[in-house]
C-alpha cells in the first residue's frame, strides 16, 4: 500500500479542485433541497391558512438531514413523538386548567421522563422521546393563559408539523436525493472483506494481544454502524427493507465469528507462551486450510458464493485431520488439543454460515423463504436514564419557580426553549459546548431575523420577495449543517432565524415584543447551558463511565444465568452495543480506554465459553457430582466478574479445576462428555492467562509465572 | 363521501381521512414492490411512489367527492 503511494505521481492540482468541487457539489445540492422544502411548505402553510406557518418552517429545518433515509427515519419518529406529546400536553392542560405549580410539575416530570427515555434508546427512536418531551411544552406553555384553545392549539401544531414532516420527505426523496444504500452496501462489502482479510492474514497463527484489541475494536465499530445504517436504510430503501431480516443475520454471524476467531488466538498465544509450542505448531498447522480457503481474492468482484465450496472442503479437511494429528502428540497435551480443535471447528462453522448469508445477501433476487430472527439487542441502563430524568426535570422546575414567582410576561418563551435544548443535547457527549455553540448560532439568527423583519420584509410584497429577502439569510443554515464542526451552529442558527420570523399570513411588526422574546429565548438557551455545565449529564459524568465498565463485567453474569434460547446472538449484540456506548465517551488512545478494551476482550472471551459450555452441558449432563460441579464453576466465575477480586478468583479458579477433574473422571463412562471437558478448559485457560486484564487479581506467584504450569495442579 | 365526520366528537375532514388511508395503501404496495423486486423496473422509485399516491388519491378523492 505504502509502495504504491510512494511510486504514484502526486495528484495534479486539477484532479484536487474537481475533488473539491465534487464534495461541495453534494454539499449545494443539499443546501438546495432545504431551501426548496422550506419555501414548499412555508407556501402550502400559508395556503392551508394554518395559524403559524413558521412551526411548519421550523420543522423543516429540524428535520433536514443531507442524507435521505435520516430525514425520513428522523421524520417517522418526529411524527410519533409530536402525537404522543400532543396527546400528553392535550391530558395534562384538562387535568389542572387552573393549577399552574401543578400543571409545571406535571410538564418538568413528563419532559424529564422523556429525556430519560432518550439516554435509554439510540438513534431515532431516542430522537422521538425528545420530541414527545418539547411538543408537550409546545402545545401547553403557550395555552396556559388560554385553556380552553388547548384542544385548536394541539389541532394546529399537529397539522404544521405534519406537513412540515412530508414536505421535508418528499422533497428530499426526489429532488437529487443522496442515498444512504449505497454506504450500507460499502459498509457490508468492508465488514465482509476486512474481516476475511484479517483471518487470511493470521495464517502464522500468532497476532499480538495489541494488535487484537485494536482489531476487536474495529470490528465492534463495523458491527454497530452496520445495524446503524441499516435502520435508517430501512425507511428510504424498499429493497432493503425486504432484507433487512437477512442483514440483521449476517451481522450477527459476524459478531459470532470474530468471537470465536479471537478466541482461538488467544488460546494458541498462550500455549506458545506456556511453552507448549508443539500442540501451538499443531493446532496452527490444522488451521492452515481456512486460511487456504480463503486466499480467494474478495475483492476482485467474486462473490461470496464461490468461496463456499473451498471453505465447506477445508472444514472437512479440519475434521478429518484432527484424529491423526492428536495421535502425534503427548498424552498430557490432548486436553489442550482438543480444547483447540473444538474451537477451530466452532470457528469454522461459523465462518462459513457468515459467507453463507453473505451470498444470499448478494443474490440479485430474494430467495422465497424466511431467516431466521436475530435481533440486534441494546444495553438499556435503566437507572441511569432515571438520573437524566430528574436531572432535566429539576431543571425546568428551577425555571418554572421562577417564571411564577417573577411573573415575568415572557416566562413561557424562556421555558419553552429551555425544554427544548435540555431535550436536544440530553444524550450528547459532549452537551455544554453544543449547547454553548447553538447560542451563540441562536444569537446570530435572532440578528439576521431582526435585520430581514424590519428593513426588509416591512418593503416587499408576495411571497416571491419575501423569498427574495430571506433566502440569502437562510442559506448559510443548511451550509453550516454540512460542516461537521459548524453543525450545532448551523442548528441554532437556523432554528433562531426561523423561529424569530414567526412568519404568518398577516404578519406583525412589534420591535419591542420581538426584543423581548428574543431576549426571553436567550436567557432560556442560557439556562440550558448552565444547567448542563453546573451539574452535568449523567452520560458524560466518569461515575457513569465507571457504572458501564461495571455493567460490561456483568455481561459475563448474563452468559452464566439467563435463558439459554437466543442467548449467544444476544450476549454478542448487547455486549458490542455496550462497548460502543462506552468507547464513544472515552478519549482513544487513553488508560481509560486502554483499560475498558481489555476488559471487554476478556469479558467477550469468558462469557462466549460459558454460553457454549452451557449448552454443551445442557445437552448432555455430566454423572452426579460433576454436574454440581460444573453449576458451582460456572456460579463462581460470574460472582467474580461481577465483583472481580483476588477472593473470587481463586475461589472460580478452584471451582473451575474442580469441574475439570470431575469431568475427566466422567470421561471414560460417558465418553460425550469432551464436549464440556473442552469449554472448561478454555474458561480455565482465559482465567490463568497472565496478560489478561484479570491477571492483576491472581496470587503473585501464579501471576508471574507462566500461566500454564499449574494446570493440571488440581 | 361526507365534508367531515365526527370522530369521537371532533370534526375531522374527510380528505385527510382518505389521506391518511392512502398513506397505509402505499405503504402496502411499497412493501410488495421491495419484496418482489419491483423497483428494477422503474427508472426513479421515490418519484414513481409520489406518482403513485397522487394518482391514488386525486383519483380516490375525485371519485368519492
Amino acid at each position: 500500500m505504502a509502495d504504491t503511494a510512494a511510486l504514484s505521481p502526486s495528484p495534479s492540482l486539477r484532479a484536487t479542485a474537481l475533488q473539491v468541487l465534487r464534495e461541495d457539489a453534494a454539499a449545494w445540492l443539499f443546501v438546495l433541497r432545504a431551501a426548496i422544502a422550506l419555501y414548499v411548505t412555508g407556501w402550502l402553510a400559508m395556503r392551508f391558512a394554518l395559524p403559524q406557518p413558521s412551526t411548519a418552517m421550523l420543522t423543516v429545518v429540524i428535520v433536514m438531514n443531507r442524507q435521505t433515509g435520516l430525514v425520513l427515519a428522523k421524520s417517522f419518529y418526529r411524527a410519533i413523538g409530536t402525537f404522543a406529546g400532543a396527546a400528553v400536553a392535550l391530558l395534562m392542560l384538562s387535568l389542572f386548567p387552573q393549577e399552574r405549580v401543578l400543571l409545571l410539575l406535571a410538564l418538568a416530570s413528563w419532559v424529564g421522563l422523556c429525556a430519560g427515555g432518550a439516554l435509554l434508546y439510540r438513534n431515532f427512536t431516542s430522537y422521538g422521546f425528545v420530541l414527545a418531551g418539547y411538543t408537550a411544552s409546545i402545545v401547553a406553555l403557550p395555552s396556559i393563559d388560554a385553556p380552553l384553545g388547548a384542544f385548536d392549539a394541539a389541532v394546529a401544531r399537529i397539522s404544521e408539523v405534519m406537513l412540515g414532516i412530508l414536505v421535508a420527505g418528499v422533497v428530499s426523496d426526489t429532488v437529487f436525493p443522496s442515498r444512504m444504500r449505497d454506504a450500507l452496501r460499502r459498509a457490508a462489502y468492508e465488514q465482509f472483506s476486512h474481516f476475511m482479510e484479517f483471518v487470511r492474514g493470521s495464517t502464522g497463527g500468532t497476532i499480538a494481544r495489541e494488535a487484537m484489541e485494536n482489531a476487536h475494536l474495529r470490528f465492534v465499530r463495523e458491527a454497530i454502524a452496520l445495524e446503524d445504517l441499516r435502520s435508517a436504510v430501512i425507511f428510504e430503501d424498499a429493497d432493503a427493507r425486504a432484507r433487512s431480516g437477512r442483514l440483521q443475520l449476517f451481522n450477527q454471524r459476524f459478531m459470532a465469528a470474530s468471537t470465536s476467531f479471537q478466541s482461538l488466538h488467544h488460546l494458541i498465544n498462550r500455549l506458545l507462551r506456556g511453552g507448549r509450542e508443539s500442540t501451538a505448531r499443531v493446532l496452527i498447522s490444522l488451521y492452515r486450510p481456512i486460511a487456504e480457503a480463503l486466499q480467494l481474492p474478495a475483492e476482485a468482484g467474486s462473490t461470496a458464493r464461490a468461496m463456499l465450496p473451498p471453505l465447506t472442503a477445508a472444514r472437512q479437511r479440519i475434521a478429518d485431520g484432527a484424529a491423526p494429528k492428536r495421535a502425534q502428540l503427548g498424552d498430557e497435551q490432548h486436553l489442550d488439543f482438543d480444547t483447540g480443535a473444538a474451537l477451530l471447528l466452532r470457528f469454522a462453522d461459523e465462518v462459513i454460515a457468515y459467507v453463507d448469508i453473505a451470498a444470499s445477501l448478494q443474490a440479485p433476487r430474494l430467495v422465497a423463504g424466511s431467516v431466521e430472527k436475530a435481533r440486534f439487542a441494546r444495553s438499556n441502563d435503566f437507572f441511569g436514564a432515571a438520573l437524566a430524568a430528574s436531572h432535566t426535570t429539576l431543571t425546568m422546575l428551577a425555571l418554572g419557580i421562577f417564571w411564577i414567582y417573577s411573573a415575568w410576561p415572557s416566562g413561557s418563551s424562556a421555558m419553552l426553549i429551555a425544554a427544548i435544548f435540555c431535550a436536544l443535547f440530553a444524550a450528547a457527549p459532549n452537551p455544554v459546548r453544543q449547547a454553548g455553540q447553538s447560542m451563540i448560532g441562536w444569537t446570530f439568527g435572532i440578528a439576521a431575523s431582526f435585520a430581514v423583519e424590519f428593513f426588509a420584509l416591512s418593503q416587499v410584497d408576495g411571497y416571491g420577495l419575501l423569498i427574495a429577502v430571506t433566502l440569502p439569510l437562510f442559506l448559510l443554515a443548511p451550509y453550516l449543517l454540512t460542516r461537521p464542526t459548524l453543525i450545532s451552529y448551523g442548528v441554532g442558527y437556523g432554528m433562531g432565524l426561523i423561529y424569530n420570523l414567526a412568519l404568518t399570513n398577516a404578519m406583525h411588526y412589534d420591535p419591542v415584543r420581538f426584543l423581548n422574546d428574543a431576549f426571553a429565548q436567550l436567557v432560556g438557551l442560557g439556562c440550558a447551558v448552565v444547567a448542563f455545565a453546573v451539574a452535568p449529564p449523567v452520560a458524560a459524568t466518569r461515575w457513569f463511565q465507571r457504572r458501564q465498565i461495571a455493567r460490561l463485567r456483568g455481561q459475563v453474569a448474563l452468559a452464566a444465568e439467563a435463558p439459554l434460547a437466543g442467548l449467544a446472538y444476544r450476549f454478542e449484540s448487547v455486549n458490542r452495543d455496550l462497548l460502543q456506548q462506552i468507547v464513544a465517551r472515552t478519549p482513544p488512545g487513553s488508560d481509560a480506554s486502554r483499560a475498558l478494551l481489555a476488559w471487554a476482550l476478556a469479558v467477550h472471551e469468558t462469557g462466549r465459553a460459558l454460553i457454549e459450555l452451557r449448552q454443551a452441558h445442557a445437552a448432555d449432563r455430566l454423572q452426579p457430582p460433576g454436574d454440581t460441579r460444573v453449576s458451582a464453576a460456572i456460579d463462581r466465575l460470574a460472582r467474580f466478574y461481577e465483583r472481580p477480586d483476588a477472593r473470587g478468583y481463586l475461589a472460580a479458579r478452584d471451582a473451575l479445576a474442580a469441574a475439570i477433574a470431575a469431568a475427566q473422571e466422567c470421561l471414560p463412562a460417558q465418553p460425550t462428555a469432551g464436549a464440556t471437558l473442552t469449554q472448561l478448559h478454555l474458561l480455565r485457560m482465559a482465567l490463568l492467562d497472565g496478560e489478561s486484564v484479570i491477571a492483576e487479581y491472581m496470587p503473585r506467584a501464579i501471576a508471574t509465572a507462566s500461566p500454564l504450569e499449574n494446570d493440571h495442579a488440581a | 363521501m361526507p365534508r367531515e365526520i365526527a370522530v369521537g366528537d371532533a370534526l375531522v375532514p374527510g380528505m385527510l381521512l382518505l389521506f391518511v388511508a392512502m398513506l397505509a395503501v402505499l405503504w402496502l404496495l411499497d412493501w410488495a414492490a421491495g419484496r418482489f423486486g419491483l423497483y428494477r423496473h422503474v427508472w426513479h422509485p421515490p418519484l414513481f411512489r409520489v406518482a403513485v399516491f397522487v394518482a391514488l388519491f386525486g383519483g380516490l378523492g375525485l371519485l368519492l367527492l
